[in-house]
């Protein structure tokens, strides 16, 4: 009884369609249960995420008329009728086991080597198993898909590093301060990425927000849905002694923050360093700043090049990670011969 | 064989060990190359094959002096790398601390050169009278003094490196092993207090073994005391400016290296003017 593996994910398919096909959590059992007496799979477990939705059967059919079958079932599950090209892939062995390996080392996320989906796989897998829907097919597909992703995750460096402007920020104030439980933070100009970095500092620990706006009611706004303080335009300044990280991203014409402004500041501060983030276009901070003692100065472009040299170093880690979950895969099924499949696709990398 | 048995078997093998440092600091600089994220045990093993070299060095002279090996500059040198060896190693058990050995190795090769200039190991005279308890605390507490100058120049070397590849915007300041910079300069800072401590209480003890002497006179005009005092002002500027005027970063970090520097390059040939010191 082969694995195969059936659905659609963000590589196929837009999300106007994934979001027809997805399965509410609360539905799982009973539609594994509509699956299997259905008897096409002795064994199944159903993946339904914001990215895919895939059913993982073994089966004792032929491979065709268990695709045939399996597709029908997700089609008249949803109540889905309209016409479909190539949305819905199927794989037969031995891709079918990489597929799923690759799923859960997150190679065929729509963010390269992200974690997330190997949780969302376990508890996928739980709810299976809870309801007695594995046998041991499955049961040693999954456990070893969770073995080859925690292999995967010492041995290369493909989830190693952040790629979102949010992160790197993060990860560039963890690699200044000792810790960010102490770190106040300034947001000058309340834009939504300065808000996704101040989110993501928060995340991490930080202290607290102070929210700095022309529009003192939009400061307001999002003082409150980051717990934190707004302060007038006018009086940001006078917060900087307590200061240790500033998020700016106004759409002032010229710079609000050069040398002359900050070096007094620097002094009121007694020397701790200082994290300037400027996410502004045009930026907010006089890039000769960078050249006092104790600031660091990172504006969009240099996380953004951060961000983007983690992807590169991520994709080259692609053909490691290959190579592991063919042998991985090799050594889950012996030696037995694949059946055909109708369609391979690479399944990793964005698209 | 004679090279490890004869009189000198104690210097052939502190020869090796430092031969062994400088391997370590070769393969420092391709660890440095790679933003510290190789494989950082080779160096660890190094390190301990040198410390082992350098142990057994150390054991065989204070056996044949029969105590502990402060007693000459030399001696005095290689008992303040052995700290610094001892250390590394042991914070070096833990992996993401292993890459300290990178800035570690450099240091250490360096004092190990500095030893081995000729006229740093006197041979101790037979006739001599013994060294004192009180000499041998001046020195021992002198030599854990350089051990945490030095440990302090190589975390003020790594805050250096952290804190240019975070100015200019590199990646490997996201990549890399290195703690924050914020903690690094207070280690810097605490290395460097602790330090200073030590010589102070080393000095004050050298001052009060000099007066015990029957010419308590003879430490006036002595280049190894003046220049011993010029190097203790400089500690207490340094502490002074670090935790009276806020003076952090950059020129801290600098002043930690410098005056190490300054120690190393001038020690040497301020303690054979020193007729106190070479008695």
């Amino acid at each position: 009884m082969p694995i195969v593996v059936i659905g659609l994910s963000h590589h196929s398919s837009p999300i106007a369609l994934r979001e027809r096909f997805a399965f509410a959590q609360t539905d799982v059992p009973a539609s594994l249960q509509l699956l299997r007496d259905s008897g096409v799979a002795e064994e199944a477990v159903i993946l339904s995420t914001c990215n895919r939705v895939e059913i993982y059967a073994s089966t004792s059919s032929e491979f065709r008329p268990a695709c045939d079958a399996l597709k029908e079932f997700l089609l008249t599950c949803h109540g889905y009728r309209d016409p479909l090209t190539d949305e819905i892939y199927a794989l037969n062995e031995p891709q079918s086991v990489q597929h799923l390996f690759k799923v859960a080392c997150g190679l065929d996320s729509m963010v390269l080597g992200e974690t997330e989906v190997l949780g969302q796989l376990k508890s996928a897998y739980d709810i299976a198993l809870q309801h007695g829907h594995t046998g041991s097919r499955l049961n040693k597909a999954f456990q070893k898909a969770f073995n080859v992703a925690k292999q995967i995750r010492t041995e290369t460096k493909i989830q190693r590093g952040s790629i979102s402007v949010g992160s790197v920020a993060v990860e560039l104030a963890e690699k200044i301060f000792s810790t960010l439980s102490e770190r106040e933070v300034l947001v000058i100009g309340a834009g939504d990425t300065s808000e996704k970095t101040a989110r993501a500092l928060l995340s991490r620990g930080a202290r607290s927000i102070i929210v700095s706006n022309r529009s003192y009611d939009k400061a307001l706004a999002l003082a409150a849905e980051l717990s934190g303080r707004a302060v007038l335009f006018e009086d940001w300044a006078k917060e900087f002694p307590k200061i240790d990280i500033v998020i700016s991203s106004t759409s002032a014409p010229h710079h609000v923050l050069d040398r002359a402004k900050l070096e007094p500041l620097m002094k009121l501060r007694r020397n701790r360093p200082l994290l300037l983030i400027d996410i502004a276009v045009p930026r907010d901070i006089d890039p000769a700043v960078n050249f006092m003692e104790n600031v660091f100065l990172y504006n969009i472009d240099d996380l953004q090049t951060i961000a983007d040299d983690y992807l590169k170093q991520r994709k080259e880690e692609i053909a490691r990670c290959e190579q592991i979950i063919r042998e991985k895969t090799e050594a889950l099924l012996g030696q037995r011969g694949s059946q055909g499949d109708t369609r391979i696709r690479p399944a990793f990398g964005h698209e | 064989m004679d090279w490890f048995t004869g009189q000198s078997a104690d210097r052939h093998f502190f020869l090796l060990a430092v031969a062994v440092y400088g391997l370590s600091t070769v393969y420092s600089v391709f660890l440095w190359r790679k933003g510290f994220r190789e494989d950082n045990r080779a160096n660890y093993f190094l390190l301990l094959l040198a410390f082992a070299l350098q142990t057994a060095s150390m054991a065989l002279r204070g056996f044949r002096l029969n105590h502990c090996p402060v007693s000459n500059l030399y001696e005095a040198t290689i008992f303040a790398a052995w700290t610094i060896v001892t250390v590394y190693l042991v914070v070096g058990v833990w992996p993401r601390l292993r890459f300290l050995g990178a800035f570690a190795s450099p240091v250490l090769f360096c004092m190990g050169v500095f030893a081995l200039m000729p006229g740093l190991d006197r041979p101790h005279n037979a006739g001599a009278e013994p060294v004192g308890v009180w000499t041998s605390l001046h020195a021992a507490l002198l030599s854990l003094a350089y051990g945490a100058f030095g440990l302090s120049s190589v975390a003020a070397l790594m805050y250096l490196t952290q804190e240019r590849n975070l100015k200019f915007h590199k990646l490997k300041a996201v990549f890399s092993l290195m703690p924050p910079i914020q903690r690094l300069e207070a280690i810097v800072g605490r290395l460097l207090l602790a330090g200073f401590i030590l010589m102070t209480i080393g000095l004050a003890i050298g001052g009060y073994d000099l007066f015990r002497l029957d010419h308590p006179d003879a430490h006036r005009g002595d280049p190894k005391v003046i220049w011993s005092v010029l190097v203790w002002l400089i500690y207490l500027s340094l502490v002074v400016m670090r935790w009276k005027f806020s003076q952090r970063g950059r020129r801290f970090a600098l002043g930690a290296i410098g005056t190490f520097v300054f120690v190393l390059l001038t020690f040497w040939g301020v303690n054979l003017l020193s007729p106190i010191h070479n008695q």
